[in-house]
């Protein structure tokens, strides 16, 4: 029996010592498998601008060493139009990519493992608002063999939304009600603890911009018991929290949210006792955020700005005196943004949403960040979406593969 | 009997002390008293997530296992290669610990089995296969490792949607996720291994177990 502990002990000290995979890349799940290799190809979920034809999904090279770098490879479309394509999320064995519609609400899955550079779509979920009771879904979000999808509202596109779940096969499994209008959702396993932001329904984000009612603004963000599927606080701040990210390092209990409407970061902290504080960390200035990523060593963050058209990055090595740290301009209606697993490479697209946007110079652009923090615009890299053959064309969520 | 129980200590400390010194997966080693750690979920309401796919595999002694056969009883089932050196060794370790707990609480063979089926059928000899589940699983009919052709266990495989890719190094890339089932036949959590607490599902266990009555 001892002998029997000891060759235990001897094959389990062989797993300990095998080197782990390099850092994942930041702001996915923490369920997602972890890409073994640099990126090679990226994924761009994207909406026709003429409002002709299909969304679809296009397929960028982005391996480093490829004489087609920087290229669109092929778009995949989806086969029906006006779904206001928006955000994507891998699956946790990072087979597939759930993509979602604001507008339709329709779910679209493809299979990027067969061929990554070359995606099919194999599944599409036609009927959201029956299966779930909710509507406008935003973030698809992985956890165990499942997808749990962040839904802006009730199924007429009205009232609070909440978290639909389903299995990675497009099976639903659950609805889990929220009192606001969910946008984005992180988790922290190591504390069962799973947030998520907040925006407007989608009768209202599919209106025009200068006509959205300041009270369906949510101004709150939602702590989950993960396990249970069930809030446990509210936490109130300015309105519009968009996209929230946690600290990577484990165990960390705080991490950072953008107000859209407040120009401002916001921090969350959980205390002893598992309640979370919820503070303003710092004024961005006529920004209206719309994205937020982050270094994966937790020292920055990077904020997209809408209305300075601009990129801020801020040093949060120190979480409670965060300051501004570097800014890079001439990101026309900078929206969302992409970090490699090395920290290295950020892509900035330009496109929030068709009732949103104010500039038709739609483009995907590509900032290095040195081991300084510091920020450089690649002048050289511009896949045009503004006109043909990629455009005109809205582009937006961004997956690397 | 003294034997035993410090070669088992030694065993927690040495694969302590080696996560920590090759800073593996710092959710390994969270330490269990971490004050800020919110409580186990202690009555877990677990969703029926689907039907589990059938299971009709060979154990390593080469008798036929059904999972149909197995109904009434909550099933935990893994999936697992003996020459991994990452991930398998560990997760196999958690549910050996997770198997004396509820050795202890007298629930292990009649109320729960575990299955861990390989992966790696070319490589998993039945005999190697033996030789792991007497390492691991103690030799306890409880606790079946499986294995069979490539032709069989494919679309076992497929059906829990367990991909294998071959690296470099030898070592095999696949989806490290368990699944608990229930009595009658139902998913009812699916794990991942790099946040496998073994705690939680004692008490998931439980609350699949107390359905019965």
């Amino acid at each position: 029996m001892a002998a029997k502990h000891w060759l235990a002990a001897v094959t389990l000290i062989g797993a300990a010592l095998v080197p782990v995979e390099a850092s994942p890349e930041t702001c996915l799940s923490p369920y997602i498998k972890t890409l073994s290799q640099p990126e090679k190809v990226m994924y761009v979920w994207v909406l026709p601008a003429a409002e002709a034809g299909p969304d679809y999904m296009s397929v960028i090279d982005v391996d480093l060493a490829s004489p087609s770098y920087g290229k669109v490879l092929r778009k995949v479309e989806v086969g029906s139009s006006g779904n206001e394509a928006h955000h994507m999320g891998y699956t946790d064995d990072r087979s597939r990519i759930w993509a979602a519609s604001l507008n339709t609400s329709r779910f679209f899955i493809f299979d990027v493992a067969t061929d990554p550079t070359n995606p099919r779509l194999v599944r599409t979920i036609d009927d959201v608002p029956k299966l779930t009771g909710l509507s406008g879904p935003h973030t698809p979000y992985a956890i165990p063999g499942r997808m749990l999808i962040s839904m802006a509202s009730g199924p007429d596109g009205a009232g609070p939304g909440g978290i639909a779940e389903f299995t990675n096969d497009g099976e639903f499994v659950a609805s889990h009600p929220a009192s606001n209008h969910p946008y984005e959702t992180v988790i922290k396993p190591e504390f069962n603890r799973m947030i998520t932001s907040s925006w407007v329904s989608q009768k209202t984000f599919m209106s025009p911009v200068s006509t959205w009612d300041p009270k369906d603004f949510s101004d709150t963000l939602l702590v989950w018991d993960l396990k249970e599927r069930r809030v446990v606080q509210e936490l109130k701040g300015d309105p519009i929290p968009l996209a929230s990210r946690w600290a990577l390092k484990p165990n960390a209990t705080y991490g950072f949210t953008i107000s859209n409407v407040g120009n401002a970061l916001w921090r969350f902290r959980m205390s002893q006792d598992g309640r979370f504080t919820y503070a303003r960390a710092g004024d961005l200035g006529n920004c209206r955020p719309r994205d937020l990523r982050q270094s994966p060593d937790d020292r920055y963050l990077y904020v997209s700005c809408i209305a300075s058209s601009e990129v801020q990055s801020w040093d949060i090595s120190d979480p409670d005196n965060i300051r501004l740290h570097d800014t890079i301009q001439g990101l026309v209606q900078a929206n969302m943004m992409h970090m490699t697993g090395d920290g290295r490479r950020l892509y900035v697209t330009n496109s929030a949403i068709s009732t949103v946007d104010y500039s038709p110079r739609y483009a995907l652009r590509l900032i290095y960040v040195g081991p300084d923090g510091r920020m450089k615009l690649d002048p050289q890299f511009v896949v045009d979406f503004a006109r043909p053959p990629d455009g005109p064309a809205r582009p937006h969520d961004m997956l690397l593969n | 009997m003294w034997m035993e129980i410090a070669a088992g200590r030694l065993l927690q400390v040495v694969c302590a002390a080696a996560l920590m010194a090759a800073g593996v997966n710092a959710h390994e080693i969270r330490p269990q008293s971490d004050p800020l750690q919110p409580e186990l979920t202690a009555r877990p309401k677990l969703a029926t997530i689907k039907r589990a796919p059938p299971i009709v595999l060979h154990d390593a002694q080469g008798r036929n296992v059904r999972l149909e056969d197995l109904h009434g009883r909550v099933i935990l089932v893994s999936f697992i290669y003996t020459t991994c050196t990452t991930a398998c060794p560990l997760l196999t370790e958690r549910m050996a610990q997770l198997r004396d707990r509820l050795r202890s609480t007298g629930e292990w063979g009649s109320l729960v089995n575990f299955l861990s089926i390989t992966v790696d059928p070319d490589r998993d000899s039945a005999e190697h296969l033996r030789d792991y589940a007497e390492l691991f699983g103690d030799g306890d009919d409880a606790w079946r490792f499986l294995r069979d052709e490539p032709e069989r266990l494919r679309p076992v495989l497929a059906a829990y949607g367990e991909w294998i890719r071959p690296l470099a190094d030898g070592e095999l890339d696949h989806p490290a996720r368990l699944f608990l089932i229930d009595g009658q036949g139902n998913v009812r959590e699916i794990y991942a291994l790099s946040f496998f607490d073994e705690r939680q599902a004692f008490l998931d266990i439980h609350a699949l177990i107390a359905e019965r009555h």
